[in-house]
């Protein structure tokens, strides 16, 4: 629960942190669970100045992965410069049947971490090793200890001994650490920019991306979205940018009833020029440094008044607050770039955030005709009927869905 | 050197505070509220910090164990205190004022309008952006308080205490998003190094 940093060095943290490594798993050996991202990386590379041939990276497929990802991070990772020789454990049946049929966020969380622990487990005790390098940082148990949402790499810090429990013990090099200092550590140890600058993807991946329960075609769309999202968005060095996939079942309750009337007012527009939807599947928020589990909005804009009020940023984020302040269940407002009548019941909403630490996030400021750009692809591929884009910072909402 | 511990009161954002405060060049870490007035003193702490966290102070008499210990160090320690969020809504529970729900809570980005520059708030007049994340806020600062800032939806957004060195913000300056929080650091430093030479 310390934070000890006295402005941060990365050579003296790389020196002190090697030691403590060594200190730790004696003459034991390790396995670092890999995942691609910044934060699992650059743990790797710490321990391995430590361990050496000590530390076996192994990478698990969980299922929920981006288009081709598993095969080329196990290469991207292999390269002389980085010289991780990483295993890759194909586990996306065991992740899926864990986890099919739950709905809620934290179940489906936590129901990830246990088969996450279980499969590193079985790894650990076929190469012998005792110990478990993992990329924790600040900002995982901080939320996890705080109730804001069970990140998959927290264990100790929320009471579960991983000795009994799992069989292997944690090493975290990195877990008082934020982002900006990983990468500023990645970079002093010569990690190739595409990796130390990439943008974050959470643990359990696609799963907590997939609202409500998961299901096959959630997923299929959710995939192809997301290859979009990143195809199109990537130009623009945009700290995170991704996409979500929800069902289109709506809540109807009186206690919505004065929702379009804030919504038009604060828009400035007449309420039959817009229309508020507000969907069954809860995502996840922060509101007063209480987790706040609560609905997403969605706002339609008649398209005659957008042509004539273009992209509105100002007065979209005066009716995303005035939402938030006066629904106290609402936890984002999303507003809807285009929809296509008849298509399957399912939305797509694209998120793109700016942000240091990730501790809070603001909305980043996409140019409309991207947005259109974007959700005429994903409209195309005919898996969806509307595509939106996420108008809430972090607070009131967290950078990812669930 | 300067010493400035953060009391913890559980806020996703305590741990930036001494992140921002070491990027001053300040020694600071976490300490837990049940800390005693002599450790502070064998430290030789040089002011004190408290973060924000998710309980409500709205009554003396209902505060959780910890905040309580908050409380009676902002009526026990004499040297200059920064007050976040929970914690400046604590110091006008604790000096005579009153805080309740919010009948807007405020979450996310919101102007900060500067009345009184004094000490604290040097050189943000005359309003800047920062992040807020509250249910509950101040309704009157206690007396001996003046304010010094509002937005649109919370009239006490900054405070301090007339003579004392007391300072309390709603807003967080400690988060990237408050791109000024640095100066309202830096203001409060100066205080700090003011008490030390007198």
């Amino acid at each position: 629960m310390s934070v000890t940093l006295e402005g941060f060095r990365p050579s003296s943290y790389l020196t002190s942190e090697t030691a403590r490594i060594l200190e730790t798993v004696g003459n034991g050996k390790a396995i670092a669970a890999v995942s691609g991202g910044v934060d699992s990386t650059v743990a790797a590379l710490v321990a391995k100045r430590a361990l050496g041939d000590r530390l076996f990276p192994v990478f698990i497929d969980t299922g929920f992965l981006r288009v081709g990802e598993a095969e080329s991070i196990k290469t991207r990772l292999g390269d002389s410069s980085l010289g991780l020789k990483v295993k890759l454990v194909k586990a996306g049946g065991r992740f899926l049947e864990a986890t099919k049929g739950e709905t809620s966020a934290e179940e489906k969380r936590k129901k990830f971490r246990e088969t996450f622990y279980r499969v590193l487990g079985e790894e650990a005790q076929k190469d012998g090793c005792d110990f478990i390098v993992q990329g924790t940082i600040a900002p995982d148990w901080i939320e996890t200890q705080g109730g804001i949402k069970t990140q998959h790499n927290i264990l100790e810090q929320v009471g579960i001994d991983a000795l009994s429990t799992y069989g292997f013990r944690v090493v975290e090099p990195i877990s008082e650490l934020y982002k900006d200092q990983v990468r500023l550590l990645g970079r002093h140890l010569d990690v190739p920019r595409d990796l130390s600058e990439r943008q974050p993807f959470p643990g359990p991946g696609l799963l907590v991306r997939c609202i409500g329960a998961i299901s096959k075609k959630k997923l299929d769309l959710l995939k192809s979205s997301t290859e979009i999202v990143e195809q199109k968005l990537g130009p623009f060095n945009y700290d995170q940018y991704f996409s979500g996939v929800i069902e289109n079942d709506f809540v109807k309750d009186a206690v919505y009833d004065s929702l379009e009337e804030t919504t038009a007012g604060a828009l400035g527009l007449p309420p039959s020029e817009t229309r508020v939807d507000v969907f069954e599947d809860r995502v996840t928020g922060v509101k007063g440094d209480t987790r706040s589990y609560g609905r997403l909005v969605g706002i339609k804009i008649q398209d005659e008044s957008r042509e004539t009020y273009g992209w509105l940023p100002e007065k979209l984020r005066l009716a995303q607050s005035g939402i938030v302040e006066k629904f106290v269940d609402v936890t984002r407002v999303a507003v809807l770039v285009k929809e296509k009548r008849g298509g399957p019941p399912l939305s797509v909403i694209v998120r793109a955030i700016s942000t240091r630490d990730f501790m809070t996030a603001a909305v980043a400021q996409v140019p409309w005709k991207i947005l259109k750009d974007i959700a005429e692809s994903i409209l195309k591929t005919g898996d969806s009927s509307r595509v939106y884009y996420d108008i809430t910072p972090k607070p009131p909402a967290t950078i990812e869905f669930e | 050197m300067t010493t400035i511990p953060v009391v913890y009161v559980r806020g996703q954002y305590n741990h930036l505070i001494a992140r921002r405060l070491q990027e001053l060049g300040v020694d600071s870490r976490l300490m837990p509220p049940s800390t005693p007035v002599e450790k502070f003193e064998a430290m030789k702490a040089d002011a004190l910090v408290m973060g924000g966290g998710p309980q409500s102070v709205r009554s003396l008499d209902a505060l959780s164990e910890e905040l309580r210990d908050v409380s009676n160090l902002m009526t026990k320690i004499k040297l200059p205190m920064l007050g976040i969020c929970v914690t400046h809504q604590l110091m006008a529970t604790t000096f005579g004022g009153s805080t309740n729900l919010a009948k807007k809570p405020e979450f996310g980005p919101v102007e900060v309008s500067v009345s009184d520059e004094d000490t604290i708030l040097t050189g943000l007049k005359p309003s800047f952006t920062a992040w807020e994340s509250h249910n509950d806020e101040i309704v009157s600062a206690p007396p001996g308080f003046k304010v010094l800032a509002s937005s649109a939806n919370c009239t006490v957004q900054a405070m301090r205490h007339e003579n004392r060195n007391l300072f309390g913000v709603q807003f967080h300056p400690e988060v990237y998003h408050t791109p000024k929080g640095a100066s309202v650091f830096k203001n409060f430093l100066k205080v700090v190094d003011d008490y030390k030479r007198a």
